[in-house]
């Protein structure tokens, strides 16, 4: 009798993670998403879902599950707690790498399996359309402004240091709750400039509400011809966002096969291109396996060393 | 007058058979998901994107916005008839909701509660559907710092909340702002009161307080209650499951009222539905004449928040279609549902797809006018359930309560958390403290907190940032005059009492 239950509770405990190779998915999968809804990050991730079901890669639906807030950090926490959890995607941004190096979240990039890197997005720096400041220049000149983030160090504050570092500009970073509330205050004039990912401000820019000053990739965007990049205006300046999906720790190797394997097919589709990344102008990327690990460990360092010279860790 | 035509031709479009079926099925399904306690109109809206993406977009948003306002109303429901709130922005219509259905009044409730979900809605859209451009632009004044006095002037209105005992009120708003303080700090990112557990990290989501706080704690109260339950029971009449149309007359300058201030709080970024039923319900008691009537099942307590939470939920679309900002958590998902869609919201969908918005915009009009017909026709039904003994009932609740949390985040902790909460407001319904500071505290207090270290760090600290701007002087000096007023009134009242003896 005791033998039976105890039969019974190991199966309790460990039946609801056992995944066969023929039925997995068996269920819909949750991809936790960590910034609040209508960010990049949100918008990455609902395309991911949308694509997927549409071009019959998954049997089962995305379900986007937004879990904002703490830099990330809650997001984070709650996935990596999923430990051996199939069924649990989840989005990342810098602040993957930042939080844990600042010791602002309890858990870092070893506390999940990297599944792949599908797109790289590149950062704008646009003021509001009645600003002062009609280039980099006499923003550069202003010596102090304010600038929103949507964490409290992520890619966009991490900009902020180095233009700090490069050209003198002192920017206070403001955190907000979501990239919502940050376009709001700029296009309120609350605050003086936004690093923005395209996706979240062409729209804004084409409208003439927002004025884009420069982009944080080497060449200019092709959605944005005429505006300069920092290299271009002589500021060592080039920072852009991966776009990637990890899962929990100690997922069963059929689940982060058929990830990988539906996430490559996805990078490589038409639709992928015509209706993500072409509109949002953001890069085609795929990276997986051990070359998403070495680059995971190469951006931590890269961070750390970032932050050292900004002066934001010792 | 090209905007009646567009409307005209809007309402036309979601009238034909499709679209109907589709806000009627939306509705519906709305109504159930807002009556299960802790899903609120986000979850609905999520719970229904995979079904809608293949549809037609009109036909699919016509669905998907049946689902949003099905279930602000059946919030309501629940809220009105067993004293949980079905979702926060129902927390507030509990206060008289609630009362009233003990008093034996459910049905007259429940048809308040949709006369002012109607009004709400339509007053909203009105607003919408002639401003809605120049409003959104409007919106935008509203930075941190005018922000910031915004919300001093909510903490002043809501005094009247407090309860009879200031201590006590102000203990408990305390606690509140406590409450709303667990979690990572927003600014700096360090964790404040999470005693190293990973699961306050997050902070305490605002649903499981309120439904835990006021839902659980009042029915684990009326359980070891046995007596005073069956007394209620007895006074329940047919008569009482119908809506009462003259209440509507009655309420009509507290549904306007509540429906522009839901309006107005609606569109502000961040503030939130919930915070709109705040102020309504403020307003509406100050405003009284009979102000001790409210808590204890006054009729213009139901009509206030109901009239302001339909309102705001509407309002808050205004961003997201004008600016490509999403205003809340419902709109947010819709946001979501619109990208599935292949729509792009922003400022430039108006231009892009007029159709489209007009017959989104006509679709509204409609399901209001289906929830109206829907409702009235379920009243009697759904007040039923008052007949059902306590004893029977309220196991039920806690279970669906309990599987309600859990499905939001699949998350045990939030459970017990939610359960500890009940605990807690059941010791203070014991204690005889007012659990709605608590519920306010933890509404505002972020709120407060976020919106005044932004301004101080745009400012450099400078403190002059918070009356520098005209909105949020303006703000203020009412605040200031609310503080007065309070101090003054009393003996106003006090000398005409002695004047005729002098």
């Amino acid at each position: 009798m005791k033998l039976f239950q105890l039969a019974f509770a190991a199966t309790a405990i460990f039946a609801p993670f056992a995944v066969q190779a023929e039925d997995y998915p068996s269920r819909d999968t949750t991809l936790v998403v960590q910034s609040s809804a209508g960010g990049g990050s949100d918008i990455f991730a609902r395309t991911i879902a949308s694509q997927l079901s549409e071009l019959d890669i998954v049997d089962r639906q995305l379900l986007v599950e937004n879990r904002p807030g703490g830099s990330g950090s809650v997001a984070y926490t709650y996935t990596a707690g999923q430990a051996g959890n199939p069924y649990v995607l989840q989005t990342i941004a810098s602040s993957f790498f930042t939080t844990p190096l600042l010791g602002q979240s309890p858990v870092g990039p070893d506390d999940f399996t990297p599944i792949a890197v599908i797109a790289i997005d590149p950062y704008v720096l646009a003021v509001g359309a009645n600003s002062e400041y009609e280039t980099l220049e006499e923003l550069v000149a202003a010596g102090s402004i304010s600038a929103g983030t949507t964490g409290v160090v992520n890619d966009q504050t991490i900009l902020a240091a180095l233009l700090d570092e490069a050209s003198g500009l002192k920017i206070r970073s403001v955190p907000f709750d979501g990239s919502g509330e940050e376009m709001s205050a700029v296009l309120g004039g609350h605050i003086d400039a936004i690093f923005g990912n395209p996706s979240e401000i062409l729209q804004q820019i084409e409208a003439g509400d927002l004025r884009a000053l420069a982009v944080s990739t080497d060449k200019r965007l092709d959605s944005l011809p005429d505006v300069p990049s920092f290299t271009e205006l002589g500021y060592d300046i080039a920072h852009s966002q991966i776009r990637a999906i990890v899962m929990p720790k100690d997922v069963p190797d059929v689940a982060v096969s058929y990830w990988t394997d539906a996430f490559e097919q996805l990078a490589n589709s038409e639709l992928w291109h015509t209706k993500y990344l072409e509109p949002n102008n953001i890069e085609a990327a795929f990276i997986a396996g051990d070359d998403l690990k070495a680059l995971f460990d190469e951006t931590t360092v890269s961070f750390e060393s970032q932050m050292q010279k900004a002066g934001l860790i010792q | 007058m090209e905007i009646f035509d567009l409307l005209l031709s809007g309402l036309g479009s979601a009238l034909t058979m499709q679209n109907l079926l589709a806000t009627f099925v939306g509705v519906l399904l709305g109504l159930f998901v807002g009556a299960l306690p802790a899903l609120g109109p986000a979850a609905g809206v999520a719970i229904m994107l995979p079904a809608i993406v293949n549809l037609d977009p009109t036909v699919a948003i016509a669905g998907l916005a049946g689902v949003y306002y099905g279930a602000m109303y059946g919030g309501a429901v629940t809220s009105i008839l067993i004293g949980v709130p079905g979702d926060s922005a129902a927390m507030m219509t509990t206060l008289d909701g609630y009362p009233m259905a003990k008093k034996g009044e459910a049905g007259r409730a429940l048809g308040m509660a949709v006369y002012a979900s109607f009004t709400g809605g339509i007053i909203s859209l009105l607003l919408m559907t002639f401003l809605a451009a120049w409003i959104a632009r409007a919106a935008l004044a509203f930075g941190p710092a005018e922000m910031t006095a915004l919300i001093v002037l909510a903490l002043c209105l809501v005094t009247v909340l407090g309860g009879e005992d200031a201590y006590k009120g102000f203990i408990g708003l305390g606690l509140g702002l406590w409450v709303g303080m667990v979690g990572l700090d927003p600014i700096s990112g360090t964790p404040r009161f999470t005693f190293q557990s990973i699961h306050l990290l997050e902070g305490i989501d605002f649903t499981i307080v309120v439904v835990g706080l006021y839902g659980l704690g009042q029915m684990f109260a009326a359980l070891g209650n046995t007596a005073s339950s069956r007394r209620e029971k007895a006074e329940y009449s047919v008569a009482s499951l119908f809506p009462h149309f003259a209440d509507f007359l009655h309420c009509k300058w507290t549904l306007l009222s509540s429906a522009l201030i839901g309006f107005f709080v609606g569109i502000l970024p961040g503030a939130g539905a919930t915070a709109a039923t705040v102020f309504a319900y403020a307003t509406a008691k100050r405003s009284s004449k009979s102000p001790e009537k409210f808590g204890k099942g006054a009729i213009e307590g139901v009509a206030a928040p109901e009239a302001a939470n339909n309102a705001a939920s509407y309002s808050a679309m205004i961003p997201l279609f004008t600016l490509g900002i999403p205003g809340s958590g419902t709109t947010a998902v819709m946001l979501g549902g619109l990208l599935m869609l292949g729509l792009e919201p922003g400022p430039r969908l108006f231009a892009q797809q007029p159709e489209f918005i007009w017959t989104l915009f006509g679709t509204f009009y409609v399901g209001n006018v289906v929830l109206v017909f829907l409702t009235l026709l379920l009243i009697p039904l759904l007040a039923a359930l008052v007949f059902v003994r306590i004893s029977v009932l309220f196991p039920v609740v806690v279970a669906v309560v309990i599987f309600g949390i859990y499905s939001v985040s699949y998350n045990v902790a939030d459970v017990m958390i939610c359960l500890a909460f009940g605990l807690a407001g059941y010791l203070f319904q014991k204690l005889e403290y007012p659990v709605l500071p608590i519920l306010l505290g933890v509404i505002l207090g972020p709120l407060l907190e976020r919106s005044i270290r932004r301004s101080l760090i745009i400012s450099e600290g400078d403190l002059s940032v918070f009356w520098h701007s005209t909105i949020a002087s303006v703000v203020l000096v009412v605040a200031v005059l609310l503080i007065i007023w309070a101090i003054v009134a009393p003996l106003i009242r006090h000398n005409k009492k002695v004047s005729p003896h002098a």
